[in-house]
């Protein structure tokens, strides 16, 4: 594919100007489908080594007249093969178009308003298409399905709990205290992705009044909001490399998604419905107890009790009880999508149901959208709409950290299976005499919702100035709006073991929190292409944006209720807290684009910043950007390499910012109560006035190499980022008032390697091979610490904990050994991720399949030390942990414990999971013709799995857990989460 | 063209508004502190002052547990921290732990509240009269001593540091007796202060102040405080003159004094010393067994320890210990009927007590009739011992001992006074007794 657009401009306008100068002597007509029985519309029919030519119509049909047979016909499009044949006879044809292995003419953003080919392309930008998104299997939420799909993520969800919580790292650690999570723009429109935890959980675990301040509400974050099912692509600029002209938001990397749009032509409308159900993924199983196991753990009596509910048959497997529920899964998702001349639009309604492992959680999740494209002014002006409506709700029980006994999972941890805890013929629930809460209880009884009402609405209006024959000017102008309110219910009704008087409740608790989000997006920008009559081509853009944030949170927590009311105003006390936040960023960007035949294509940006979350609202932060792309491939001495058909070298900086924690400039009171008369205290952390944003600075260079023909193509990229400033919350003197302060005061390296490999190693008329291998690895390192070193994320040096130390890495995992010293237990970064992607396709058949390989990466498991305090655990007998081999593991765990040693709760999180696999069968249209006559296109059903298959050492239901919810450095740590799920579905697909 | 123009007129307005000043942020959730230290209104003057006081009781139970385990009033049950019957009573400590850091960052952050409060009197704008500034620093200033002195209190020879008002440049660590001496002429011209601070104050106190609401009143409370810091020091003849214009009064009820007050409205909080009887491992207060093994018989102040009891399921009541790493009691601490009961900062009895000890060596009558006082309300008839200032001092820990049991560490603190820690009862190998509290890691020293 090294034509060039100007010579096939130039023949389809001669062919356009003289037909009458071609001698038809013979008409070829056909057809051109691609591997789904689309037909593929304005593909490029041309005769070989001729300028005669044509395109397909509409309908994918093309007329092309020849003088002689046999010839020689070559047809191509956007993203599919090109395809050579030919032809001896008259008769009608049907051409089999199969989709590019690796797109190259593909378009990557480059600019705001601009986007490159991306074979010209200077940075790996990962494209994740359609098929990869939601083809395979459906995921439940959108960051979930970007596990393992391109080279650099580390995405870990931080609980099996219905409705997301993921966490999504790119190239590593970008800041300690301050945002970690990519910024994610969907159809140019800022989309938030807050974890908010407004439920008031904590006011009955009482989780943040130990030693760790996080409220371990476990929010799920809100790009879960978003249907998978809409997306067209998704882009991710993994760096400030890519990612400099997003500017001060832009440091932890940007999600660009692009929904689905609807294409000129005839009506289509697609339904599709899936049904499933999710198991959990790895039971623990039980302790085995005897009877003199019994009596020693639990105490006298015990014993007796074990074997007379052996006698009757009555022992319950807690987890089984608890975790053991199929959960049913249904998806249904009906689009509408087609267009005219001048209009096209897309339409599209779901329902995803999902249940949880566990009774009465789930998550349920509408979304209704509708895209517009309207062309007018003679094409000259394009207005592009998308409005997304998303009502979501997800039930999440009772899990992670407590400090009262009262989460499930912390409750199930010391009741052994002799503990009668099923309720009365009347529905009276015993007290569980072995905890501090009766699990069963608490799972049928509570309610911990979110809801979100959500919507998503930009606008685009693009609009040529002019356009000359060696230049135009165009103008885009952008506004988006991401507006939702999230309520979260939380209700402990009075009949609660712990939530009643005579056991110190609060005699039943309802909390209703309200978090209402408002961000706001503008943005103008004038794009100029001038080509010089020496194959010079300029693309120059300048422009301005702005955004505006508004949160306003508002967490109301009655207790004392009055009967089983759960009104707030039911109730004996009321507190109610409020934080808001306004933000305003403004900043211009303005970008050059020089591309020398296609040989050498170098860009020069910078982005300027202004926020009134700085220090001084008006001073502008500069993020630079500057890269070379050098396609060998395209210089005339490269014709000799005929196996290797591209080789590019490319090198690409870039800086970003991340802005301090909002609150971080200031020292603002607290609000108390003391005898009716309000008051004013200080905080905990002393602000900083004088604050600046984290600064990204990231070099990246890579090779791009194709063999035979674009089979084979692989991808290597090198890079280093520095995040500079980093902006720490870092211990202070206590005697001030302040136990810490933030200050700009580190620096922080990422370095790593990015390998991608695919090929399509079988392509026939009846099965197709095609293979995709990643693997990437990342390390980090403190360069520069101006405060003394310092744990956070854990639970102290006794249990483990990361820390923050000049010349360590930034995940290091630190704790106390047998000895009492600091040493170094594990780190959270793994040594390296591989994934393994294959697509086989037979006939009417499609196979494929994505292994995750995770090697090393440690958590920090406490939910075993808790089992063995509650005597629960399932390996509390086992001898292979001491290394002496004297104590069962459950002794060593607990005396490791008591003698403040570490070393046993640092665990190995590697893993090997079938993360995902499909199979489908696309009925073949004669039987389709048959049976349906035309009112059916396309029929397809199939199978699908998620994590089917988990190969792991870690002691607990799954390496992917995070304690502490998605933001953050300290994800990793587990204290009794909702366990993980596998997931089984069946597919049907119906085309009209 | 003309729609072109109309669209290019558009983009000028969109640059106009969109490239206009980005306003300063603003912190929306709450009074920045330099709104208050820069110029105080009156309006914040009530909420500081009230903010110091409710910030006074943050923490406050893990102090005194942390005291009286320490001097071995009771031990402190809590099944998910071990640390409570561990470190405090083997006596080896954490510098960065629970128990050291979390006391020792409230007091001082109740001493940032008053500072600031402070620094907002001395720039204020608003129309407060001389008396009003006057009885405002000397209600503030008397606070912040008793702060300084409960810090002291647990680092001891470690020392602690005094001026702490700019967190970019801490005043140096001084000395036990340097920071006795400054805790004391703080609360002097303190005095001086309310003195001079007329009828009233310009704010409202909480209901544990009630009896020293204006600044007269309030000056009793001080020379009250003053004369517990006397004392420690051993300068009797200044503690007993201090005693005489406090609130001591000897014919007076016990109970009189100055308390920190709770409740369960809103952002208020509940009692901390308070658990419910026969409460469970998981949060439970045991009296030490010598405290009951050590007293007089029909003490009526044995009334403070409850005995466990539990229905042994054929209705008899039956004894209900409570067994926690190796240590087994049968008496709950009980010297709150709920989690709402107000926790003394100073009241009469102790300042009774405090008058016999300043008495002991000058006046040993005067020290015995005071001691009377307090065992005659005791129930265990006068003193009969011998008044010997080493007799004398023993009768006054006993009942200090007794009078103030499980109130504020007093045990703990006053036999270190007597340098007799070597005294307290050891429960099992290992265990120990220690002196003071280790300085906060993150102090850096």
């Amino acid at each position: 594919m090294k034509q060039k657009n100007s010579t096939r401009r130039t023949f389809l306008f001669l062919l356009f100007l003289f037909p009458c100068l071609v001698f038809a002597q013979t008409s070829l007509k056909g057809k051109i489908l691609d591997k789904n029985g689309d037909t593929v519309p304005f593909a490029n029919v041309i005769e070989k080594g001729t300028t005669n030519g044509t395109t397909t119509d509409i309908d994918g049909k093309f007329t092309i007249d020849v003088p002689n047979l046999p010839a020689t016909l070559v047809f191509s499009s956007l993203g599919y093969e090109t395809v050579e044949q030919v032809v001896n006879t008259a008769a009608p044809m049907t051409i089999n178009f199969v989709e590019s292995a690796q797109a190259l003419d593909e378009v990557v953003v480059t600019g705001l308003a601009t986007s490159v080919k991306r074979s010209n392309s200077a940075n790996a930008v990962a494209s994740i298409s359609a098929e990869d998104i939601s083809g395979r299997t459906p995921p439940q939420t959108l960051d979930g399905a970007l596990a393992g799909k391109f080279a650099g993520a580390l995405v870990t969800k931080s609980s099996g709990a219905p409705g997301g919580g993921i966490s999504v790292k790119l190239r590593g650690v970008t800041s300690i205290n301050g945002n970690s999570q990519p910024l994610y723009i969907v159809d140019g429109v800022y989309v938030n992705n807050s974890s908010v935890s407004a439920a008031g959980l904590n006011a009955v675990s009482g989780a943040a009044s130990g030693g760790n301040p996080s409220s371990q509400d476990n929010p799920s974050n809100r790009i879960a909001d978003i249907n998978p099912d809409d997306i067209e692509s998704i882009e991710v600029l993994k760096g400030a490399s890519a990612a400099a002209i997003y500017g001060s938001r832009a440091a932890a990397g940007v999600i660009l998604i692009t929904t689905k749009k609807g294409k000129r032509g005839e009506t289509k409308v697609s339904l599709s419905q899936e049904v499933g159900f999710n198991t959990m993924l790895n039971p623990l199983g039980q302790r085995t107890y005897t009877r003199d196991i019994a009596e020693a753990a639990f105490g006298p009596g015990n014993g007796a009790l074990f074997a007379e509910a052996q006698a009757n048959g009555t022992l319950t497997n807690f987890e089984k009880e608890i975790y053991g529920e199929e959960g049913f899964i249904n998806n249904t998702s009906v689009n509408v999508s087609g267009g005219s001349e001048n209009t096209s639009f897309y339409a599209g309604f779901s329902n995803s149901e999902e249940d949880g492992i566990v009774k009465n959680t789930g998550y349920n999740r509408k979304s209704v959208r509708l895209n517009v494209e309207h062309k007018f002014l003679d094409k000259r002006a394009k207005i592009s709409v998308s409005s997304n409506y998303i009502n979501s709700n997800a039930d999440r029980g009772f899990f992670n950290n407590d400090n009262t006994g009262t989460t499930i999972g912390v409750s199930l941890t010391s009741t052994p299976p002799w503990a009668q805890l099923f309720p009365d013929e009347n529905g009276n629930y015993p007290d569980n005499p072995y905890g501090g809460s009766n699990p069963l209880q608490t799972r049928d009884l509570i309610t911990n919702r979110e809801t979100v009402n959500r919507f998503i609405t930009g606008a685009t209006l693009d609009f040529n100035i002019y356009d000359a024959e060696n230049s135009s000017l165009k103008l885009q102008l952008r506004a988006g709006v991401d507006y939702y309110q999230l309520v979260t219910k939380a209700i402990f009704p009075k009949e609660l073991q712990f939530q009643k008087i005579s056991n110190g409740g609060l005699n039943g608790l309802s909390a209703l929190g309200s978090a209402e989000n408002k961000d706001a997006n503008y943005s103008a920008f004038l794009v100029h292409d001038f080509n010089t009559d020496n194959d010079l081509a300029f693309t120059t853009q300048v422009g301005i944006t702005k955004q505006t944030f508004s949160v306003n949170i508002v967490r109301n927590i009655a207790t004392n209720l009055i009967g089983t009311e759960t009104n707030l105003d039911q109730s004996g006390n009321v507190s109610v807290s409020q934080n808001r936040l306004e933000q305003e960023d403004a900043g211009f960007f303005a970008q050059e684009e020089i591309n020398y035949q296609n040989k050498f294509i170098a860009t020069l940006g910078v982005r300027g910043d202004k926020s009134s979350n700085n220090g001084d609202a008006n001073k502008l932060f500069y993020y630079p950007k500057a890269s070379l792309a050098v396609n060998f491939h395209e210089f005339d001495f490269w014709n000799n390499f005929e196996t290797m058909n591209q080789f590019k070298i490319r090198g690409a900086y870039g800086e970003a910012g991340n802005f301090a924690p909002n609150g971080a400039l200031f020292t603002a009171y607290g609000s108390s109560l003391i005898d009716g008369l309000p008051g004013i205290v200080v905080p905990v952390t002393l602000g900083d006035p004088t604050i600046v944003p984290e600064r990204q600075k990231e070099l990246e260079f890579g090779v791009d190499a194709g063999f035979f023909n674009n089979r084979l193509n692989l991808e290597a990229t090198y890079y280093n980022k520095n995040v500079d400033d980093l902006v720490l919350l870092a211990n202070n003197e206590p005697s001030s008032g302040f136990g810490s302060r933030w200050a700009n005061s580190g620096n922080l390296e990422n370095r790593g390697i990015e390998l991608s490999l695919n090929a399509d190693v079988v392509r026939s008329d009846n099965f197709n091979w095609s293979t995709t291998i990643l693997y990437f690895k990342n390390e980090s390192e403190i360069t520069r610490l101006d405060v003394e070193p310092f744990n956070l994320g854990g639970f102290g040096q006794g249990l483990g904990t990361f820390r923050i130390e000049e010349g360590e890495s930034a995940t290091q995992i630190v704790g106390n050994n047998a000895d009492g010293d600091l040493v170094v237990l594990g780190n959270a970064e793994p040594d390296f991720q591989m994934t393994f992607t294959n697509n086989f396709n037979y006939k009417n058949f499609d196979l494929s399949f994505l292994w995750h390989w995770k090697k090393g990466g440690d958590n920090i498991n406490l939910s075993s030390l808790l089992t063995d305090f509650g005597q629960t655990s399932f390996d509390y007998d086992g001898t292979n942990l001491d290394p002496s081999g004297a104590m069962s593991n459950g002794d060593y765990r607990v005396n490791a414990f008591l003698s403040g040693n570490a070393t046993p709760f640092v665990e190995d999180a590697s893993y090997l999971r079938l993360r995902e696999i499909g199979l489908f069968y696309t009925v073949p249209s004669k039987l389709i013709k048959s049976a349906f006559k035309d009112y059916v296109s396309n029929f397809k059903i199939g199978f699908s799995g998620n994590n089917l298959i988990n190969i792991f050492d870690y002691n607990s239901y799954d390496p992917e857990v995070s304690n502490f919810g998605s933001n953050g450095l300290s994800s990793g740590v587990e204290v009794t989460p909702f366990p993980s799920s596998k997931r089984y579905l069946f597919h049907l697909a119906v085309d009209f | 063209m003309k729609n072109i123009k109309i669209y290019l007129v558009a983009v000028l307005i969109g640059l106009v508004t969109v490239s206009c000043e980005v306003e300063d942020g603003q912190n929306l959730n709450g009074p920045t502190t330099d709104s208050v230290s820069s110029d105080l209104s009156r309006g914040e003057l009530d909420v500081a002052m009230a903010g110091a006081l409710s910030d006074m009781r943050v923490f406050l139970g893990t102090q005194v547990d942390a005291q009286a385990v320490a001097g071995r009033e009771y031990w402190r049950f809590q099944s998910s921290d071990p640390r409570w019957t561990g470190d405090l009573l083997t006596g080896i400590l954490d510098n960065n732990t629970f128990y050291t850091t979390n006391p020792y960052a409230s007091r001082y952050a109740t001493i940032k509240d008053i500072n600031l409060l402070l620094e907002g009197l001395e720039n204020t704008t608003a129309d407060f009269s001389a008396e009003e500034i006057a009885a405002s620093k000397g209600f503030a200033n008397t606070l912040k001593a008793h702060e300084l002195l409960m810090v002291l209190n647990q680092q001891y020879q470690n020392g602690i540091r005094i001026d702490v008002s700019d967190p970019d440049n801490l005043g140096e660590f001084v000395d036990y007796n340097t920071a006795l001496t400054e805790v004391f002429n703080l609360l002097s011209s303190a005095a001086s202060d309310l003195s001079n601070g007329g009828g009233s104050f310009p704010f409202m106190v909480p209901s544990g102040f009630a009896s020293v609401a204006t600044p007269s009143s309030f000056l009793t409370f001080n020379r009250a405080l003053a004369a517990r810091v006397e004392v420690y020091r051993g300068n009797y003849a200044s503690a007993n003159s201090l005693l005489q214009n406090s609130f001591m009064d000897l014919a007076g009820d016990l109970y009189n004094g100055v308390y920190y007050s709770f409740s369960l409205t809103g952002a208020d909080l509940p009692n901390p010393l308070f658990f419910s009887l026969n409460a469970s491992g998981a949060n439970a207060r045991i009296v030490h067994p010598s405290f009951i093994e050590d007293a007089e018989a029909n003490d009526a102040r044995l009334s403070k320890a409850v005995e466990r009891m539990i229905d042994d399921g054929n209705g008899n009541m039956v004894p209900n210990p409570l067994t926690q790493s190796n240590l087994t009691g049968f008496y709950d601490v009980f010297i709150y009927e709920s989690n709402i009961d107000p926790v003394a900062i100073i009241r009469n009895e102790e300042l009774i007590l405090l008058y016999a000890e300043a008495n002991h060596i000058s006046s040993p009558s005067t020290a015995v009739s005071a001691i009377n006082v307090i065992r005659n309300a005791a129930g265990i008839g006068p003193y009969t011992g011998g008044t010997s200032p080493a007799e004398l001092v023993n009768e006054i820990l006993t009942q200090r001992r007794y009078s103030l049991f499980a109130e504020g560490g007093h045990r703990w603190i006053d036999l270190r006074r007597f340098n007799r820690l070597n005294e307290l009862p050891l429960d099992r190998s290992g265990d120990g007794t220690f002196e003071q509290f280790p300085t906060p890691l993150t102090e850096n020293q």
